[in-house]
């Protein structure tokens, strides 16, 4: 059987129901017995920690497994060679172990309801024909992306540099959809929720909102593409909330709930989790933590290496590619520097090709080592608005890491 | 089978409404058409990658109450924890996610975290989500 069924039946079947069946129960053993299918993997950082575990989910090609329930998965740096990031190694991260695994095309609705003169109840058919279709290329990056760079270490998902994508997402503005709804004067916020639960009626389910003039600004979109194709359950499907330029944490997935709020919205997942210090850098001190914390929001300028990999050998006196992306929250990159000397000297990288403001940017450099030993590489990148990275940041959740990254190589 | 341990294997049950056993998940990109005249479901299998539960005191309490909406590979990945990270952690899990944890177990659970994933650190961390 294939991993991905596209059956035909009558009425909506969903994760609660699919639970409860006598297939759940054999499942359920062989979550206990079963022999685990993980191959061997690639070392991160070419240090001693271990291999990472690859696992293959449905829709999804072997990517890095951080958690299995709720699935936490990460994307193998090889994949940023390209400037989109290809739908099957798209990072995954759920926060809930109630995820979507079924949902039925046809009865499938998305509610726009709460302070809005005609609440909608808009089938897929109806989001593709009452509404223009838009289109843009927009970077999705985890909140806790990279936080495994941080030191100290904090809890949470132990992500590298792989917890982010780079898509063109096709769909509808979520400004067109409340405006045939209708929003009420007074409205201040948009609430949004997706099909995942919880496992226990006490958790709080995934919600998030925007200020009313964010959801309206013509930017935030509902996607039902992601690369020109349906999107992998796994990361959203039907719909998805595209909010380009912020965080991921926002861009909620298999989007079915979308209300219009008279008061900011109440929840564990705005008031408690993703939040930062209420400073630029989102930086603190470990042993004086901030006191002040606003909720994450656009993603601060940083740079990464994608070649060579950490532990690669290059040769010494051969041309070597190094390459990365240089991402930030919508103002674009205007430069990219490199240093192949730990920082005492850098020279500007070629910038990839430009595929809007929301894209990161890949950029690429020639070097060639003149002798054998070990090199601490760095990169840097400058937004067009100005911004630059930081050399130092920390901060107790890990989020929104902006620090000039290094890579050390060694040559043969 | 008692009560707590019927919650455990439905969630385990709801995360791996599976394929056969044995079985290789293998990629697809076909996606569905989303028009269509009949009712039309796209469903996933997950794949089985529970993983083995690290071997420590009191395992079994650490099992029945966290294993509800944790894969047991979370604690694995971390990286090692003080005892007073790990206490922060395991009363977020009831404070803010409403775990029903017991006052009697709560202790236990840090002593398992620590014993599986613990080290002095210098400095306090917090989690991210």
């Amino acid at each position: 059987m294939p991993d991905v069924e596209t059956e035909h039946v009558l009425g909506r079947r969903r994760f609660l129901s699919a639970m409860m069946t006598a297939g759940g129960v054999l499942a359920a053993r062989r979550a206990f017995g079963a022999a685990l299918e993980i191959g061997p993997g690639l070392g991160l950082d070419g240090s001693s920690a271990p291999a990472p575990t690859l696992a293959r989910y449905p829709q999804k090609t072997d990517l890095i497994l951080l958690t299995d329930r709720p699935p936490q998965l990460e994307t193998p740096l090889k994949y940023f060679e390209s400037d989109l990031t290809p739908n099957d190694a798209f990072f995954v991260r759920w926060h809930l172990s109630g995820i979507p695994t079924s949902v039925d095309v046809q009865s499938f609705r998305l509610e726009v309801e709460g302070k809005v003169n005609k609440p909608l109840s808009l089938s897929l058919t109806d989001l593709r024909k009452q509404f223009e279709p838009v289109s843009l290329v927009a970077l999705c990056q985890c909140s806790g992306n990279s936080r495994s760079l941080f030191d100290p270490r904090v809890p949470g998902g132990q992500w590298g540099n792989g917890a982010m994508g780079n898509a063109r997402w096709t769909g509808v503005r979520l400004k067109d959809v409340l405006d045939a709804a209708g929003v009420q004067a007074g409205a201040v916020q948009v609430g949004f929720r997706g099909l995942d639960e919880p496992a226990q009626p006490q958790t709080p389910p995934f919600q998030k909102s925007l200020q009313i003039d964010h959801a309206r600004d013509g930017e935030v979109m509902i996607a039902y593409e992601m690369n020109g194709q349906p999107l992998p359950m796994l990361n959203g499907f039907p719909i998805r909330l595209i909010v380009p330029g912020w965080f991921a944490t926002y861009w909620v997935k298999s989007l079915t709930k979308v209300t219009a709020l008279d008061q900011p919205l109440k929840t564990f997942w705005m008031d408690k989790a993703y939040r930062v210090p209420d400073n630029p850098q989102a930086n603190e001190d470990p042993q004086h933590l901030a006191r002040e914390t606003v909720p994450i929001n656009v993603m601060p300028v940083h740079s990464i290496f994608v070649k060579p990999e950490a532990g690669e050998r290059l040769r010494a006196g051969q041309s070597s590619e190094v390459a990365g992306v240089a991402t930030d929250g919508g103002s674009g990159i205007k430069q990219v520097e490199v240093s192949m000397d730990g920082g005492r000297s850098w020279s500007d990288a070629k910038l990839g090709p430009d595929l809007g403001k929301y894209s990161w940017r890949s950029w690429r450099a020639n070097w060639t080592p003149a002798a054998k030993g070990t090199y601490r590489l760095m990169v840097r990148a400058t937004a067009n608005n100005g911004e630059q990275q930081v050399t130092e940041q920390w901060n107790r959740s890990g989020y929104a890491r902006d620090v000039i990254e290094h890579l050390d190589v060694t040559v043969v | 089978m008692n009560r707590r341990k019927l919650i455990i294997a439905l969630a385990i049950m709801a995360a791996t409404i599976s394929s056969a056993a044995g079985q290789k998940p293998h990629p697809s990109s076909s996606g569905p058409e989303v028009a269509g005249n009949a009712s039309e479901v796209v469903r996933i299998k997950l794949p089985d990658y529970a993983g083995e539960v690290p071997k420590g005191p009191n395992m079994q309490v650490y099992e029945s109450n966290c294993l509800l909406c944790h894969g047991s590979r979370y604690v694995t990945i971390q990286p090692p924890f003080s005892r007073e990270t790990w206490q922060k952690e395991v009363k977020k899990m009831v404070d803010a996610y409403g775990a029903k944890i017991s006052e009697a177990d709560q202790p236990k659970i840090v002593d398992y975290l620590v014993a599986v994933r613990g080290v002095a650190e210098s400095k306090p961390g917090q989690s991210g989500h």
